[in-house]
């Protein structure tokens, strides 16, 4: 009692009109849903923060739709992916453009510039499926049967596109082939 | 580094703050202009019908005109502060 409302709570307060509550979810899930598409979506920040908010306004407008109010993360999650794809096929996407997802990015410690290079051009090159599920399963540490549920992809391809992604990523890092 | 550890630390740099003002703020602002388009959406047929009834009824209220004009102000005003009402309470039931 007294402590932090759940997101189920949330969602109902939201539904019945609180927009403080709608806006306490956005804070909760905003770096979760704008890191995804950072990751998945390619290009500039710019454009995965603009479709992040594009995912949220959708989110309020079909509030009541939410099956279950609990789990409001994959819901979220599954609207930001269906933005992305539609994104990703509407616009000509080169590798190059791909590629600039790390562009503005500074490089971390221990990591030398080609390297920051070479995983771009490798995220970049990998499908769109596989580099979501790469984004949430590696980057953000879901499980898969969270990634399938939120993606809307069988569990066996999840498993795969992980697979089939993290190796790819570290082969670009010097990594072997069976990594 | 392994090329674990580098994948890791590249990934990181990519995230955003848990907490970002300016995104939220950035999302309310979305939501209030949605809010006001489906409002207008919703309301114009409404405006159009009443507009059009008024019209229709523009005879027998100028007939009826010399009997309603002295409660005429008090009606409106009544009207006015009933809308405030309902709109002043939907606004703090919301919030």
């Amino acid at each position: 009692m007294g402590g932090l409302p759940t997101d189920a709570e949330l969602v109902d307060r939201a539904r019945a009109g609180s927009d403080a509550a709608f806006s306490t979810l956005v804070e909760r899930h905003q770096a979760v849903v704008r890191g995804f598409l950072r990751r998945t979506l390619g290009g500039g920040w710019a454009e995965a923060d603009d479709l992040a908010q594009e995912a949220f306004v959708t989110a309020w407008r079909t509030l009541d739709r939410l099956e279950e109010p609990g789990a409001v993360r994959s819901w979220l999650l599954g609207i930001a992916w269906r933005k992305a794809q539609d994104r990703i096929r509407g616009a000509r996407r080169g590798a190059a453009r791909d590629r600039q997802w790390l562009d503005s990015v500074e490089t971390p410690a221990g990591v030398s510039n080609e390297e920051r290079l070479a995983l771009a051009a490798a995220m970049a090159e990998l499908a769109p499926d596989v580099r979501a599920c790469v984004a949430l399963c590696l980057a953000d540490g879901w499980s898969h049967g969270e990634a399938s549920m939120a993606l809307g992809l069988p569990l066996g391809t999840v498993k795969s596109h992980v697979a089939r992604g993290r190796a790819r990523l570290l082969v670009a890092l010097g990594g072997s082939d069976d990594a | 580094m392994t090329p674990e550890e580098k994948l890791d630390a590249l990934f990181s740099v990519q995230t955003p703050p848990a907490r970002d003002l300016a995104f939220r703020a950035a999302v309310a602002e979305r939501i209030a202009r949605r809010r006001a388009v489906l409002q207008v959406v919703t309301t114009a047929p409404v405006a159009v019908a009443g507009t059009a009834a008024l019209w229709g009824l523009q005879p027998v209220l100028a007939s009826l005109g010399p009997v309603l004009a002295p409660s005429a102000t008090a009606l409106a005003l009544c009207a006015l502060v009933a809308a405030a009402a309902l709109w002043t309470a939907r606004r703090v039931s919301a919030a």
